[in-house]
């Protein structure tokens, strides 16, 4: 489902090139549930956010179901982001001021058309993870691991092809950690692709494939039998 | 629609933050109200001038005994015999095809008397084309005629409040009425005129023949005014320059002098009307202009500094899906919204002096029409989109990577 071949990336930043991705080649098979690990600086949070479409690679080949995602404008991403890729970020990154159904249901304000069962989908998917009961709160009146699962909710509402997790436990104890984990090998059961940015052994022990980054390059990529 | 989504995303964006919004919209709120305050004022002066143009009457030109300026100190005494019967004479027969002319002489605070009952009155003394000339007919009994001119007859017609002062419960027709210690017979009553625009009863006021009251009554040789009726609208213009150059010839004015008379027409008094309430409507309008610019440069720069605080929500929605369009649309909308709630605030402040001036000043004309909402809507939405893009284009080209981090 996702090809990457030859993707580099260079920051230009202050006059200063930073070569950061170096041509990395990568293919992800619908239904995995890819572990991406390797030391800080190595390019987890870059490649992210190129196979995200939040940033561009500075060469190579990206194609997301067969679809050559290189050329395509601003706008055009921006549809394919919503349809097909559904992000969890480290920070939950929730809309402090409406509720946390309003949150799940914010990506749908740039779906067209707008699905006339949006409500019940995002209702669903709250009661899916626990919080039915915590629909109309605020999101800063729920725990971190409760802000999490709204997140995930939130990834899932346009029902995207791709899940991607860029350290989305760094910020949780270890019982909220076990929750959210519990929550991804579900969807991973239910057939979705997931990429989850980790540094930890015991996280990417829940993954089918473990890629590893070092210095921008491939270091390693194991599948496992599961 | 999209469209609307993203502008109820603004809205609920202005409203967690109430107070910022408040400041927002007072300079827009400022500019508004000084904005529906000089609307009001100028169409309160058009309905002023149509009023006035309605009873003076559309296609008239009244010729005035004496230079001077209109609505300035005149000169009733020195020079105001300078229009003579033989004027009136001579204009008639230039442009009898054109236009109905009479003149008349008039006087205000007569004595009349019948009864009991007294009072101080104008009095118009009139050739019988005066209906005509005025649009000003009868309603019961007959107007003053040819015989009556001719033969200097003491009858006279009654404004409508003086025949309702009089004779209240008789018909005022064949009635005597005591005019200046002269008796004169009541031949017929006028349709009522109202009040004119000054708060000037219309029908306090009677009328006899101009032979009458020149030789009867006042004893004198000479006329106060002459009115014409132009026949056709377009006609207006051509009748008063003609007008106007038979006089000077007539009075031997050559071009650098003064005319002894003063020429009024329907556009002349629209034009003083318009005049005297320029000044405040250019002086209102430049502070509006300036309330506006102001207060769409506060707007701008609030909305420029409160970016900061949404980096991370222009971030999660570009992730979520937004588009830079979608991004810019919304912030858009959120400085419009702002100066759509500044326009309500000013508006509403706006017609308080709208409502209030012409209590307190009945000169002072005022008028709320669709121009005053048209105009608000328009100049606040103008301010709200130019001075909010440079906030929603900065918004809409953030880096989606940055803005997450
Ligand atoms: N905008 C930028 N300009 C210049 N350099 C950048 C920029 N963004 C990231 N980098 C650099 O790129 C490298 C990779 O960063 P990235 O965030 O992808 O690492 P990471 O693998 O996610 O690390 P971590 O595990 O700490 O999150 C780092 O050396 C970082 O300093
Ligand atoms: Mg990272």
């Amino acid at each position: 489902m996702i090809e990457l071949s030859g993707i580099e990336k260079t920051y230009h930043t202050g006059g200063v090139d930073t070569p950061v991705l170096h041509g990395i080649n990568i293919s992800i098979e619908e239904g995995e549930f890819v572990a991406l690990m390797g030391p800080s600086g190595t390019g987890k949070s870059t490649l992210m956010n190129i196979l995200g479409l939040l940033d561009r690679p500075t060469a190579g080949v990206y194609k997301l179901a067969g679809q050559d995602l290189t050329k395509l404008d601003d706008n055009k991403l921006s549809t394919i982001r919503n349809k097909r890729v559904g992000f969890v970020f480290q920070l939950f990154h929730l809309l402090p001021r409406v509720s946390v159904l309003q949150n799940v249901l914010l990506p749908f304000l740039y779906t067209d058309p707008y699905p006339t069962d949006a409500r019940d989908r995002a209702q669903s998917l709250l009661k899916g993870v626990g919080l039915q009961d915590r629909m109309y709160f605020k999101p800063n009146a729920l725990s971190g691991g409760q802000q999490q699962r709204v997140a995930i909710a939130r990834a899932l509402v346009n029902e995207p092809a791709l899940i991607l997790a860029d350290e989305p436990t760094g910020n949780l104890d270890s019982v909220a950690s076990q929750e959210i984990l519990e929550i991804f090998d579900r969807i991973h059961a239910q057939g979705r692709t997931i990429v989850m940015v980790t540094h930890e052994a015991e996280i990417a022990a829940h993954a089918s494939r473990v890629i590893t980054l070092k210095d921008g390059c491939i270091a390693s990529d194991e599948k496992r039998g599961s | 629609m999209r469209i609307f989504r993203v502008s109820r995303q603004a809205g609920s964006a202005l409203w967690s933050q109430k107070g910022k919004a408040f400041l927002m919209l007072l300079g827009i709120a400022v500019g508004i109200m000084l904005l529906t305050a000089v609307v009001g004022l100028s169409q309160g002066v058009e309905k002023r001038i149509s009023e006035i143009t309605a009873l003076f009457g559309p296609r008239a030109i009244v010729i005035q005994a004496g230079g001077g300026r209109f609505g300035g100190p005149g000169d009733r005494s020195a020079s105001s015999s300078t229009l003579k019967l033989e004027d009136a004479m001579a204009i008639r027969n230039r442009l009898s095809e054109r236009a109905v002319v009479a003149a008349a002489f008039v006087t205000d605070d007569i004595p009349i008397k019948s009864g009991d009952t007294n009072a101080q009155t104008d009095v118009m003394a009139a050739d019988p084309n005066f209906p005509q000339a005025y649009d000003w007919y009868v309603a019961s009994g007959d107007p003053l005629d040819e015989d009556d001119e001719r033969a200097m007859s003491r009858v006279c017609v009654l404004g409508a409040t003086i025949a309702r002062n009089f004779f209240p419960e008789q018909d005022p027709v064949g009635q005597r009425i005591m005019i200046n210690r002269v008796w004169f017979t009541v031949k017929g009553v006028l349709t009522s005129r109202g009040t004119n625009a000054m708060g000037f009863d219309m029908d306090d006021r009677l009328w006899i023949p101009l032979s009458t009251g020149m030789r009867r009554v006042f004893h004198q040789d000479y006329i106060r005014n002459i009115r014409l009726n132009v026949r056709s609208a377009d006609d207006v213009a051509a009748v008063t320059d003609e007008a106007t150059n038979l006089l000077r010839d007539r009075h031997h004015i050559r071009t650098p002098e003064e005319d002894d008379f003063r020429l009024r027409t329907p556009d002349f008094i629209a034009q003083r009307v318009r005049s005297m309430a320029r000044t405040t409507e250019l002086v209102g309008a430049a502070l509006a202009t300036v309330a506006l610019i102001v207060g769409g440069v506060v707007l701008m720069n609030i909305l420029l500094l409160s970016l900061s605080e949404r980096i991370p929500e222009i971030g999660l929605k570009r992730a979520l899906g937004a588009s830079q369009h979608d991004i810019f649309a919304e912030f858009l909308a959120e400085s419009i919204i702002v100066s759509l709630m500044g326009m309500a605030l000013g508006v509403l402040l706006g017609l308080v002096p709208v409502f209030l001036i012409p209590k307190l000043f009945p000169l002072m004309p005022m008028a709320v029409t669709w121009r005053t909402f048209a105009y608000a809507a328009l100049f606040s939405s103008f301010v709200g989109g130019i001075f909010g893009v440079q906030p929603a284009r900065r918004a809409a080209r953030l880096d989606p990577v940055e803005a997450l981090r």
